[in-house]
């Protein structure tokens, strides 16, 4: 909303404050100026008299004109098509004027031959309007006289309204509210009586409202002998300062009514209505329309139309019909006043992909009780706009469902209740009767409780809370004071929140940078992914980029990947968390969720590609082991217990050589392993990239740490190194010592890995490091070389392992 | 002379022979394992006092005694003479090692494991959801997929009304919607559970709305307390404590009246900008962060709307509460001098680095 502080001005006489105060005011009451700008014309331009004129020499279509500035007289190339004859006022912009609306500085030019020096200038030059025909002509102003003091010079606000307030969609409306908060009077404009005159009557036009409900009130008004034609400069000044394009006078009516109370009226041209008959109906199936934009529009049963003796001429509250439309030639005019349903008139607009002045105020709520002031007005503003009009007096009203003022009561207790402040009653009243509302009920004085009947134009006033918002906003909200609640604890519900935190913390330890991936994604990535098929399926998404919930965190994680890999980035170590989604489609999920919304399922996921960190030396690439280390230790760190990493080449999206299932306590928790060769080609990766993909919430449940009593005796260690052939994992071998050194072993660890040179081929040496210990005694080295002894010769004969020569 | 006295004499000799001969040997060694070899030499199980002593049972048995002294006398001196030159050769080895070239430390610090990088806005969640649990708020998590009716309908958002404008909001096929704000959450903690409680929900939220300055899915976290005798000077006061320990003491706190449909009163909430505060008095400068306003819009706030107490089944006339909410982008974006909001989602590994 454009508002113009002149025109406020002109509602509140009293009104002191500057423009940048005046906006303070209302922001600080909840009503945001975002923005002001100034208005008029550039200081330096003059009123000058068109003195002679004479076509160019060589070019055509340009005209030299020879213009009085009151102190001298020069010439001036122009090219307008209506330069005034002599004796005609035009706006000169001398030398050096800038103009900002064009973003120009004048300068000397030379056109043709001819030096000009200055620019004869148009509205639209001037930054008065968005387009102009030609340049400004004059109807008052004095040779050498600035052209500020002629044309308007305003504060534009831009506000930002909140849709609870309506009101402040009109002039009146900001009035009120700011001679509130100033503690000022305001006035509405004085409307010319038409009392005694020739009537509405005479056009004898009938009204039928068949949808009471969504048209509670039809008044409307007219005026005869309207000539139409261009509106006054002040009028059309005033609209194009408010982004309104001037058109004609009868249209520059409404809309000026429009901007000044909020309300949007319609204006017909009365000799096309046919049959003097107004019908507000709901459309039928044969109705068609063409609104004024042009468009043929195709009806619903739940649009709201005004109609006419054929048929409809406006889809209600919206937008009027090309047919009735306001012509050179109308004469008659017939202005309507309604009071539309919200709603009704929401879903229309939204229906027809509309979204104008009207429509938007409609939906907002206008005021329902103020047609006899907006008609009046109008018919008012016509006979000034249109001079030799023949306004006619009073207007007619129709009603459908009745509306009424709602009464509130007031508690002065339930003020201080909510606010933690005491006001007194008596403020709080009048601030309320200052906006609007009408006390009808209270004790006055020490009154305890009172009732308010809510104004027309305040549809958010609905109970108790919105009056002490009121009294609140007017004094201040601002000036509530700060005092600390007794907080009584609460626990955490769901505790999905504090395992993300552990998950980011074990994951950012371990070198990993976070990236936050989208929770939507595209069926194409999750099929390659071999991801469940989506199940979540978005019914407007904004692009098919975003069209399905992810059913797997490696979507956007690749996604995040490629991003680095276009900035140039090789290597890349990423982990994500979120959720994935998936609807319920077993009976007992759905009996459990009565509502029946999708499975959401906290998970963490992991992505390595490129090289490993290395110091000084030449990186290697990061391999499946690597994977492994970031899997095992996100297990460890989260939930202080091992993992268990067991080969499951079941994962379609992983490399089964590579691929394994990652358990905690016999729960399965998530997998790891390089991605598939397809699944790289499918995305295009060119590069081995390794992944972890982790459940969280089991996670979070694993059991904690138990700490155990420290050992007493010493150890006794030994190292044992193993030619084993690869077909045996190591971690065979492992458990097959580990076994077999019974219980004196306390840990195996395979500290070295070892080919070539003189192990055979597919062949390694495994140097494993045996703790042996006891709990009752030292052991002697005769004692733990018999196991030894036993542990290499069970080895070889269950896995063919030999003791490195 | 007899051969006894010869041997002792003989004995004698070697012994004040390898007396006087053994420092210059040990100064001969340079290195600490030449010394010990020539030490060994010397005192070893086969080195040459043992060979001298060899002969002492040639010697007359009364002199024995005599000989073992003296040989005692030149081991001690020997191992003396040994001490001495091994401390000699490792304060050397020290001197050299000292003052030899400095290392170079230009060359990159070998870290164990460079350490990642939480995103900005788990950041900021993790800062604000530890204030408000030390204010005695506890999180409640909730669906980032939810029903209409707990997302606007218990919320007083009335269908058809221009409120939801404000909140484009994306369906599913299953007639349910990403939640377009974490005020779900309200929802779903007052229908089930019965007030006291003071909850804070940080969540993923969702619209419908892809620009500059919009992202589809982004970030918020709401705060609600709800008890008997809640009062708008209470939500002042958490919010004057909740910037305290955001932006620092004193951190000033404006309220501006506005709407949302589930709070009455309801109103913006403007921070004293951090970065043009001047220390010495207090008062901000103004700075391109706060578009030299010297205040920050962070966050919306309100008292609780009965008609959302009632649509959970709690009495308005007995509890109240307040609802606080803001856009951990937002807050990011403020904190870290982040100049747009998409680099916060293309995770370009330049820009996560630099948390
Ligand atoms: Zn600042």
């Amino acid at each position: 909303m454009l508002a113009s502080y002149n025109w406020l001005k002109e509602l509140c006489p009293g009104l002191t404050l500057s423009a940048s105060e005046v906006a303070d005011k209302l922001t600080g009451a909840g009503i945001e100026v975002e923005g002001q700008k100034p208005y008029g014309a550039p200081d330096e331009c003059i009123v000058v008299k068109v003195v002679a004129m004479r076509p160019h020499p060589t070019k055509s279509g340009l005209r030299l004109v020879t213009v009085d500035t009151g102190a001298a007289q020069q010439e001036i190339v122009c090219g307008a098509p209506n330069v005034p004859e002599p004796g005609g006022l035009v706006v000169l912009a001398p030398l050096g004027t800038h103009l900002p609306a064009k973003n120009m500085t004048i300068g000397k030019r030379d056109i043709g031959g001819i030096p000009s020096e200055g620019m004869l200038c148009s509205d639209s030059e001037l930054g008065l309007s968005e387009e102009s025909d030609g340049i400004i002509i004059l109807d008052q102003g004095k040779r050498g006289q600035r052209v500020t003091e002629v044309v308007p010079n305003d504060v534009i606000f831009e506000i930002g309204l909140t849709p609870n307030r309506p009101d402040g969609l009109g002039h009146i409306g900001l009035a009120r509210e700011l001679a509130a908060l100033v503690g000022i009077h305001w006035k509405p404009p004085f409307v010319v009586e038409t009392e005694g005159r020739d009537t509405i009557e005479l056009l004898g036009v009938k009204v039928t409202i068949e949808d009471g409900v969504r048209c509670p009130i039809y008044a409307a008004a007219g005026a005869i002998n309207v000539k139409i034609g261009p509106s006054p400069a002040w009028a059309r000044y005033r609209l194009e300062s408010l982004g309104v394009r001037a058109i004609s006078n009868v249209v520059d009516v409404t809309n000026l009514v429009m901007l000044e109370t909020g309300h949007p009226m319609h204006a017909f041209d009365y000799d096309h209505v046919q049959d003097a008959h107004i019908i507000v109906r709901r459309a039928r199936e044969t109705d068609a329309m063409k609104t004024l934009d042009g468009v043929t529009r195709e009806l619903s049963e739940d649009d709201l139309l005004i109609c006419d003796g054929r048929g409809p001429v406006a889809l209600a509250g919206v937008m009027g019909g090309a047919d009735s439309e306001i012509g050179d030639d109308t004469t008659r005019v017939l202005f309507e006043c309604a009071y539309f349903d919200a709603r009704g008139v929401r879903r229309t607009a939204r229906r027809h992909g509309l979204h104008t002045e009207s429509s938007h105020r409609f939906e907002r709520g206008v005021d329902w009780d103020d047609h006899a002031y907006v008609l009046a007005r109008a018919v008012d503003l016509t006979s000034r706009l249109s001079p030799g009009t023949k306004p006619l007096a009073g207007h007619i009203v129709v009603h459908g469902e009745p509306l009424s003022r709602k009464v509130i009561r007031l508690r002065h207790a339930k003020i201080r209740g909510l606010l933690g402040v005491d006001v007194p009653m008596a403020e709080a009243l009048a601030t309320l009767t200052r906006l609007g509302c009408v006390v009808t009920s209270s004790s006055a004085g020490n009154a305890t409780e009172a009732d308010v009947e809510a104004p027309s134009h305040r549809p958010d006033l609905l109970r108790e809370v919105d009056l002490i918002e009121e009294v609140i906003r007017v004094r201040g909200i601002d000036t509530v004071p700060a005092e600390l609640p007794a907080v009584r604890p609460t626990r955490d519900v769901g505790g999905r929140e504090a395992a993300f935190s552990r998950v980011r913390e074990a994951a950012v330890s371990l070198g990993l940078s976070e990236a936050v991936t989208f929770a939507f994604t595209t069926k194409e990535s999750l099929t390659k992914l071999h991801a469940p098929a989506p199940s979540v399926t978005l019914k407007n998404p904004l692009s098919e980029l975003q069209a399905v919930m992810r059913t797997s965190m490696l979507a956007g994680l690749i996604d995040a990947f490629g991003n680095a890999r276009r900035h140039g980035e090789r290597s890349a170590r990423l982990f994500t968390v979120g959720n994935t989604y998936e609807a319920r489609n077993n009976s007992s999920e759905l009996r459990e969720a009565a509502d029946n919304l999708p499975v959401e399922t906290a998970r963490f996921a992991a992505l390595l590609a490129g090289d490993a960190p290395a110091y000084l030396k030449k990186p290697r690439p990061v391999d499946v082991w690597d994977a492994l280390g970031i899997a095992e230790e996100m297990v460890l760190r989260v939930t202080g217990t091992r993992a268990d990493l067991r080969r499951d080449t079941s994962f379609a999206h992983l490399h089964p050589r590579g691929s394994a299932a990652i358990y905690v306590h016999d729960t399965l928790v998530g997998r790891v392993g390089p991605l598939h060769p397809d699944v790289l080609e499918a995305f295009d990766l060119g590069t081995d990239v390794m992944v972890v993909e982790l459940d969280v919430m089991p996670l979070a449940r694993a059991q904690a740490v138990r700490c155990v009593p420290l050992p007493r005796f010493p150890r006794n260690t030994r190292d044992i190194a193993l030619v084993v052939s690869d077909d045996v994992p190591a971690g065979l071998v492992l458990s097959g010592v580990k076994k077999a050194a019974g219980d004196l072993c306390e840990e195996v660890s395979l500290f070295d890995r070892f080919t070539g040179d003189s192990i055979p081929k597919d062949h390694a040496s495994l140097a494993f490091r045996v703790v042996y210990r006891s709990k009752d005694k030292t052991l002697t080295d005769a004692e733990v070389d018999a196991v030894h002894t036993r542990v290499i010769s069970e080895v070889n004969a269950a896995y063919g392992a030999k003791l490195r020569a | 002379m007899s051969e006894a006295d010869d041997k002792k004499a003989e004995i004698d000799r070697a012994l004040s022979a390898l007396c006087e001969s053994f420092p210059a040997r040990f100064l001969g060694a340079e290195t600490e394992q030449a010394l010990r070899d020539e030490n060994a030499k010397i005192l070893g199980k086969k080195g040459e006092l043992s060979a001298i002593l060899k002969e002492l049972g040639r010697v007359a048995p009364e002199a024995r005694k005599a000989i073992g002294e003296a040989a005692n006398a030149v081991k001690a001196k020997v191992e003396a003479g040994f001490e001495a030159r091994l401390r000699e050769l490792a304060m050397r080895k020290r001197d050299a090692e000292l003052n030899a070239r400095p290392f170079d430390l230009t060359l990159p610090a070998r870290v164990p494991l460079p350490r990642g990088h939480r995103h900005p806005i788990s950041i900021v969640r993790e800062e604000l959801v530890q204030i408000f649990r030390s204010m005695g708020f506890a999180v409640f998590d909730g669906p980032d997929i939810d029903t209409e009716e707990n997302n606007f309908g218990k919320l007083g958002y009335p269908p058809d009304h221009p409120a939801t404008d404000m909140q484009d909001t994306f369906y599913t096929d299953k007639g349910h919607l990403l939640r377009s704000h974490t005020s779900n959450i309200q929802i779903r903690a007052m229908s089930t559970m019965k007030p006291p409680f003071a909850f804070i929900a940080p969540g993923t939220v969702f619209r419908r709305d892809d620009d500059m300055t919009h992202s589809p899915m982004f970030h918020q976290l709401e705060a609600f307390l709800v008890d008997e005798h809640v009062t708008l000077a209470h939500l002042r006061g958490v919010l004057s404590e909740f910037a305290a320990r955001l932006f620092g003491d004193g951190t000033p706190v404006r309220l501006r009246p506005s709407y949302f449909p589930f709070v009455e009163p309801g109103a913006e909430v403007d921070l004293g900008c951090p970065f043009c505060k001047d220390e010495k008095t207090g008062k901000r400068l103004g700075c391109g962060v706060c578009k030299h306003t010297g205040f920050i819009e962070i966050m919306g706030c309100g008292m609780i709307h009965p008609t959302v107490f009632e649509a959970c089944g709690i009495d308005p006339e007995k509890y109240s509460g307040f609802a606080l909410g803001l856009g951990l982008e937002r807050t990011a974006m403020v904190r870290y001098g982040i100049p747009n909001l998409r680099m916060m989602f293309e995770n370009d590994p330049r820009f996560l680095s630099q948390f």
